[in-house]
């Protein structure tokens, strides 16, 4: 039963009760007024009616007598009204008590005092006739006779009436009574009854509903006060406070969920102020730094000591700052904390975005802040967000980066003009600056000569700067040129100074050198140049550099990886100025090699080279072709068998070299290696000591032997060939190896010590700055640079054009 | 009958505030002091905002402000003040003044034109 259902059967039985209670009472009263009525209106004035007959009886006796004594014819007709008058009274009231009469016995006591009265009456009569008649005696006689026993008579009839009356009046009162008691008795016991029913009802109510009320609350402050939302108060109903009870355990899963969900956002952000590189903070009233704050703030500012502290201490503290600054910085904090947003606005752009900070080691950092209000629903700033962020390799990078887009706007300049050009542009100019320097070093005054000398030498400098599109130089001496016309005019205020002087001649030759040194080492373009003697890649493609120039204008600076990759694309673009592949460097001797090979009546041999990405510079280009023509050709003459050896010993009728470059600490080691026969080192040996180079009584080691090869004169071949065996092709090779500070070195690549033939390699060591390493993962992923790594023989190095392009195409 | 009124003892300070918010089609009014600058709140009630320094002779910008809060009964008046600092007891008095906003100096007029004209439509 649902709880409305008990309390409307508790207000139902309530009401049920106090109805029948209160109609019984009704019924009980109305019957107690009905029986009261009776009493009062009829039993009670009955019986005072019925002692009054006795009364009227005496007067109807006295006014008898008075009658009958009276003498005859004195006021005898106003006697007889009189006495007919009482006797009518008498009548009626008997009459009246007949009528009253409610019982049989007062109705025969009536009948029975009326049959009195008629003989009374009778009697009267016959006395006034008497006396009437003027015979008084006989009416004395009969009055003393008849009238006084009927008299008598009557008066004890009409006692016995007055007697029976009051019984009866004081038997309805007796009764009126005993009904009233009974009535009192059952509405107090109904009303008890009713009372205990609705007690009990109540009761059951209490604990159907009061009682669970009360532990359901005690539950939930429970709950509340734990805050453990896992918890549920148990369904043991249907009804409201049971259905209550579900409600509140949905409410609490809800609480739950939301909970759970808060602290799930909550450890994220724990989590995220653990782990994003990003210094975050937030600054509470008082410019103090709430103690929540991103890890790796510590490792930017390098420092512990940050919740709870002053932000103007921990963040501001050793910064390039200065005081004011400093002190608008805080008062602009505090102007936003707990203020309006409109103060953030107000007040924004006083906060800095960057400054360059003293680390405790002396280091210095650039840090880049960044400043935002953390608003109520009030629009009121709570606290400010300051998110830091280390921006020191980022703004070196950005230096270097305009510092190369710089170099390479100059190389730009440079080599779009031919070296000629440029090498007498670049004569001439020092000349001026030496003539200019001689002039000023000379006069210690202003001379309005030399001063017109001055800027016409600087004047006609900066023309052919122009001429040649030497932007770059062109503006340097543009400034120069402008001290000398100020100097020139007559009302000009500036002072012939002749430090000033020569130090703008100084900046203006540190830019020329700069523009040599650029065109010597970047573009390998020494001396005065002759067109078609350098090698035939020489230069880098102006595109690729304008390409690299776009792409430095256009980098995003504040991304540090965007600014690595255009940093090295700028680096791989300088790196590959002035240089080209070993395998370029060696066309011309393999594409030399199938008429050899026919000479010598062997099959073209395979080539192997492997740069291991490295690149030859230009200078170094030609005294390898010089060392490789000797080397490549004595292999396929002596190392290399002939097919028919070959095939009998199970190789390919074609031979295989392999060229492979390996960088070995300041040197670079060009290893030569073929699957010949290996070093005849009995020949060797024999031929060496019939040469007397090496002595006949001592036995001397296979490296020995081997080193003979290179002294001037030795040759093992039986017949000297075309293509070599000479005895000078070792030793041209040493020679000019050692010119250009290397070394050559045989080494044996198998373990056959004291054989008649032993595997070796040649190993060519040149120093390591005559080669640029390519190797970098953007030069890979980016360009798709068909990659100067490993270039079988007879695949054309014209992959490589889009960045090799021949000078003439340049120079065109 | 002017929407701001600027008070500040500095004419430089007083004159470039004035300037700007002229140029940005405000009618403005000025005072040299706090005392200046409350009869000339008390004479014109149509006045919207007053920019004030806080440090003034004869009468700061803080009690100026309280002034026209308790005295002149003026409670529509929106104030913002000019300082070179802000303590915790300086924002105390002004929250209690009803200040609406701090600016610290050096003005800045392209960061407060908008929120100024927001305060004076």
């Amino acid at each position: 039963m649902s709880l409305r259902q008990s309390i409307m059967l508790l207000v139902l039985l309530s009401l049920v009760s106090l109805c029948s209670i209160g109609g019984y009472a009704i019924y009980q009263s109305s019957s107690s007024a009905s029986q009261v009525r009776t009493i009062t209106d009829q039993v009670v004035p009955s019986a005072l009616a019925s002692s009054d007959l006795v009364s009227l009886l005496k007067d109807v006796q006295l006014a008898t007598i008075y009658f009958v004594d009276t003498p005859k014819n004195s006021d005898s007709e106003n006697n007889k009204r009189v006495l007919a008058e009482r006797k009518s009274q008498l009548q009626l009231g008997l009459e009246q008590q007949f009528q009253q009469a409610n019982s049989t016995t007062q109705k025969a006591i009536v009948n029975e005092a009326k049959d009195e009265l008629e003989g009374y009456f009778s009697a009267i009569d016959t006395s006034i006739k008497f006396k009437l008649d003027g015979k008084d005696d006989l009416a004395q006689s009969n009055l003393a006779a008849n009238v006084f026993v009927y008299e008598r008579e009557l008066r004890q009839v009409l006692d016995t009436l007055r007697t029976e009356k009051n019984r009866t009046k004081d038997d309805a009162i007796a009764i009126l009574k005993k009904n009233l008691s009974h009535t009192v008795g059952i509405l107090s016991a109904v009303t008890l009854l009713a009372l205990l029913l609705l007690a009990s009802v109540g009761i059951l109510l209490y604990q159907r509903i009061v009682r669970p009320i009360s532990r359901m609350q005690i539950m939930m402050t429970d709950i509340a006060s734990s805050q453990d939302f896992s918890r549920r108060l148990p369904i043991d109903r249907e009804d409201e406070i049971g259905r209550s009870v579900v409600a509140f355990n949905t409410m609490i899963e809800k609480i739950q969920e939301s909970s759970a969900l808060l602290k799930q956002k909550s450890t994220d952000i724990h989590s995220m102020l653990q782990n994003i590189p990003q210094g975050i903070l937030t600054i509470v009233p008082g410019n103090i730094i709430h103690p929540e704050y991103s890890a790796y703030l510590e490792s930017i500012l390098e420092t512990s000591q940050i919740g709870h502290h002053p932000v103007m201490d921990v963040v501001f503290s050793g910064t390039s700052l200065g005081a004011n600054v400093l002190s608008q910085v805080e008062a602009a904090i505090s102007a936003c904390i707990g203020e309006d947003l409109m103060n953030f606005e107000f007040n924004e752009h006083l906060l800095v975005t960057e400054f360059e900070k003293v680390m405790p080691d002396g280091r210095k950092k650039v840090i880049e802040l960044n400043w935002s209000p953390i608003v109520n629903d009030s629009a009121c700033t709570d606290r400010l967000l300051l998110s830091l962020r280390d921006v020191t390799e980022l703004r070196m990078l950005v230096a270097e980066a305009n510092e190369k887009k710089h170099e390479l706007e100059i190389i730009g300049e440079i080599i779009s003009l031919s070296q000629e050009k440029f090498y007498e542009c670049m004569k001439s100019s020092m000349n001026f600056l030496e003539e200019n320097r001689q002039l000023i070093q000379e006069h210690k005054n202003h001379d309005h000569n030399v001063i017109a000398q001055l800027f016409r030498n600087m004047h006609t400098l900066k023309g052919n700067a122009r001429t040649y599109g030497l932007a770059h130089l062109a503006n340097i001496v543009h400034a120069t040129e402008q001290t000398y016309d100020a100097l020139r005019k007559q009302d000009s205020s500036a002072s012939w100074d002749q430090a000033t002087l020569l130090g703008e001649l100084a900046t203006v030759k540190d830019t020329l050198v700069h523009y040599t040194t650029l065109s010597e080492d970047r573009l390998g373009r020494k001396g005065p140049g002759r067109r078609g003697s350098v090698d035939r890649y020489l230069l880098v493609d102006k595109h690729q550099i304008q390409e690299t120039i776009r792409r430095l204008e256009s980098v995003n600076v504040s991304n540090l990886h965007e600014l690595l990759e255009v940093r090295e694309a700028v680096h791989r673009v300088l790196r590959m100025l002035g240089t080209e592949s070993l395998h370029d460097v060696l066309k011309d001797i393999t594409d030399s090699l199938p008429s050899l090979a026919q000479e010598l009546e062997k099959p073209t041999p395979n080539i192997l080279i492997d740069a291991r990405g490295y690149v030859v510079k230009n200078q170094a280009a030609s005294v390898l072709k010089n060392i490789f023509v000797h080397l490549i050709r004595n292999a396929l003459d002596h190392g290399i068998e002939t097919p028919t050896v070959r095939s009998a010993t199970g190789k390919p009728v074609s031979g295989t070299l392999t060229i492979t470059m390996q960088p070995n600490g300041q040197m670079m080691e060009l290893c030569l290696a073929d699957d010949g026969q290996g070093l005849a080192l009995n020949k060797i040996h024999a031929s060496a000591k019939e040469k007397g180079l090496l002595s006949a009584q001592h036995s001397h080691t296979d490296r020995e032997i081997a080193q003979t090869i290179f002294r001037p004169g030795f040759s093992t071949a039986s017949v000297v060939t075309n293509v070599s065996g000479r005895g000078v092709g070792m030793d041209a090779v040493l020679n000019f190896v050692k010119r250009e500070g290397g070394a050559v070195d045989i080494r044996f690549t198998d373990n056959r010590t004291g054989s008649d033939y032993r595997a070796f390699e040649l190993v060519v060591s040149l120093p390591l700055n005559h080669f640029v390493n390519m190797n970098t993962k953007e030069f890979v992923t980016h360009y798709a640079h068909p990659g100067p790594n490993t270039h079988p023989a007879g695949n054309s190095g014209h992959a490589l054009k889009p960045f090799w392009i021949d000078e003439e195409n340049i120079l065109a | 009958m002017a929407q701001i009124i600027v008070i500040d003892d500095s004419s430089t300070v007083r004159n470039e505030v004035c300037d700007f918010l002229k140029a940005n089609g405000l009618t403005v009014t000025s005072a040299v002091d706090g005392r200046d600058g409350l009869d000339k709140i008390r004479a014109d009630s149509a006045l919207k905002l007053a920019v004030c320094d806080v440090n003034m002779p004869n009468m700061d910008g803080l009690t100026m402000a309280e002034k026209v809060r308790n005295d002149l009964k003026n409670a529509s008046l929106h104030i913002i003040m000019l300082t070179t600092e802000n303590s915790p007891a300086m924002k105390e008095r002004g929250k209690a003044a009803g200040i609406k906003g701090w600016i610290v100096k050096p003005f800045n007029g392209s960061a407060v034109i908008s929120s100024i004209k927001k305060l004076v439509g």
